[in-house]
């Protein structure tokens, strides 16, 4: 088994970002467990602001680390809806909890059906993960 | 490594200098790395999230005609002046190896005889002592690794823009990490900006094996330079970055107490909350809802109430103005 964990139900990106739906016509976003141990401690979360657009495969965010400032590939196009306040407040929380607290933000999709099918299966982002 | 290429800035305004080497980070092609060594007039450098406010005594710094300066990487800050040596390594991913430049780096310190080390923190050190703070950053499959070297740096300068005290600032923003520093200089004699730049070359063309080559700016667009440049000295990309903070003070005036809370985002003061016992309530409450909108230490009050005011409270708003701008 690898040494990162990734979860069953995201899809994932080839950039170490993650996205699941959270009902509603809504996903959400984050970065995964391997790119927080490649980044190291996270000391601040530039996120962009509610009602920004955001473009497949481009920097939505930037997170900065002990080791460098680095971007955030976003998994979906669309609008932001909402921000997670609380790792802007305490970014370790990205760290600590990747997949849960640490999420980044919410995204109303404009091109889902399309950019889905793109995406990694968990299977598929394990199985990249091994070629690393 | 094919190709070493070097660049020795001739000036020492860091606007100017940090645009190079961001024109450098775009331009640097594949097999190349380039090594930039710069220096900065009077600087304070703060990292890419950093509140500056937070982090350097900003109306000092500008009352003595120095720099504020803020850097693409992220980190904590810096001082810089003409004592003291930056150095930039520019490559493209694959060409990009941390361990690679700072052995450059450490190797030529090791050429006067000293031992550095590495610490886990991005510095290296003598004695636990630091000279030099490195940062990285990438964009695009193209890379930097920069940092300073303390060689003959006015420590005094260096306490006074960097110890902000005797307010209350409570924000978002990365903190810096303070350290015991060290003058090269020092501990060693024969080294001087001069020494380091030759020492700083010959260990690069030993660590990449490659005889190094001058280059001149002349290969970018004095336009493109001019932007940079611009982009660097500009308000909204030194001051203005989304990183919101609030800021107290409690000040006693002849007319008056005065305790103020400022809420600023994006440099700019959203709301003020002032609470005074001065006897003029009225006027202190249109100084409150007047200042938001209004940007943070740059505020002439007097300029933007929107009414006729006597002496006395033209001497309440230059109290209060000095109150924020305290410190210069």
């Amino acid at each position: 088994m690898s040494k990162y964990e990734v979860r069953a139900l995201p899809l994932y990106t080839k950039e170490h970002t993650w996205m699941k739906a959270t009902g509603a016509g809504i996903v959400r976003i984050g970065i995964t467990d391997y790119a927080q141990k490649m980044l190291k401690t996270v000391n601040y979360a530039d996120l962009p602001s509610e009602g920004d657009e955001v473009v497949y495969m481009e920097s939505c965010a930037e997170l900065e680390s002990s080791k460098a400032v680095s971007p955030v590939y976003c998994p979906v196009s669309g609008r932001v809806v909402n921000v997670n306040e609380e790792v802007m407040d305490e970014p370790e929380l990205i760290n600590k909890a990747p997949y849960d607290a640490g999420w980044l933000m919410d995204i109303e999709p404009s091109a889902f059906e399309e950019e889905k099918g793109k995406l990694f299966t968990a299977e598929e982002y394990n199985t990249f993960l091994t070629t690393l | 490594m094919k190709h070493l290429v070097y660049y020795i800035s001739e000036q020492m305004n860091p606007w100017k200098n940090l645009a190079v080497e961001e024109a450098f980070l775009h331009w640097v092609p594949q097999d190349t790395v380039v090594l930039y060594l710069w220096q900065n007039r009077r600087t304070v450098v703060i990292g890419r999230n950093q509140n500056c406010w937070a982090e350097c005594n900003v109306s000092r710094l500008e009352h003595d005609g120095g720099y504020l300066a803020r850097r693409l990487s992220g980190g904590g800050s810096v001082y810089h002046d003409e004592q003291n040596l930056n150095f930039t390594f520019l490559a493209n991913h694959s060409d990009y190896d941390i361990s690679g430049q700072t052995d450059v780096i450490t190797r030529a310190v090791r050429m006067f005889g000293l031992e550095p080390e590495k610490t886990g923190r991005n510095d290296i050190t003598i004695s636990d002592r630091k000279f030099s703070g490195n940062a990285y950053y990438k964009k695009d499959g193209k890379c930097f690794h920069h940092g300073t070297l303390l060689i003959h740096t006015d420590m005094d300068a260096m306490k006074r823009y960097l110890n902000v005290s005797g307010e209350k600032l409570r924000g978002k923003g990365v903190p810096s990490v303070k350290a015991r520093v060290l003058n090269l200089q020092d501990i060693c004699k024969e080294i001087t900006v001069k020494t380091m730049k030759q020492a700083l070359l010959l260990a690069a063309s030993e660590v990449y094996e490659a005889t190094p080559q001058k280059i001149g700016l002349e290969i970018f667009e004095r336009e493109y330079l001019a932007d940079l440049e611009e982009k660097n000295s500009s308000w909204e990309w030194r001051y203005g970055r989304k990183i919101p903070f609030s800021w107290e003070r409690e000040k006693r005036f002849e007319w008056g107490n005065i305790q103020m809370r400022l809420y600023v985002d994006q440099g700019i003061i959203r709301q003020a909350v002032i609470y005074s016992d001065a006897l003029d309530a009225e006027f202190i409450s249109k100084v409150e809802l007047s200042m938001a909108g209004l940007r943070f230490e740059e505020q002439k009050l007097e300029n933007v109430i929107n009414l006729e005011t006597s002496e006395e409270q033209k001497k309440m708003l230059a109290d209060i103005d000095s109150m924020i701008m305290e410190g210069a």
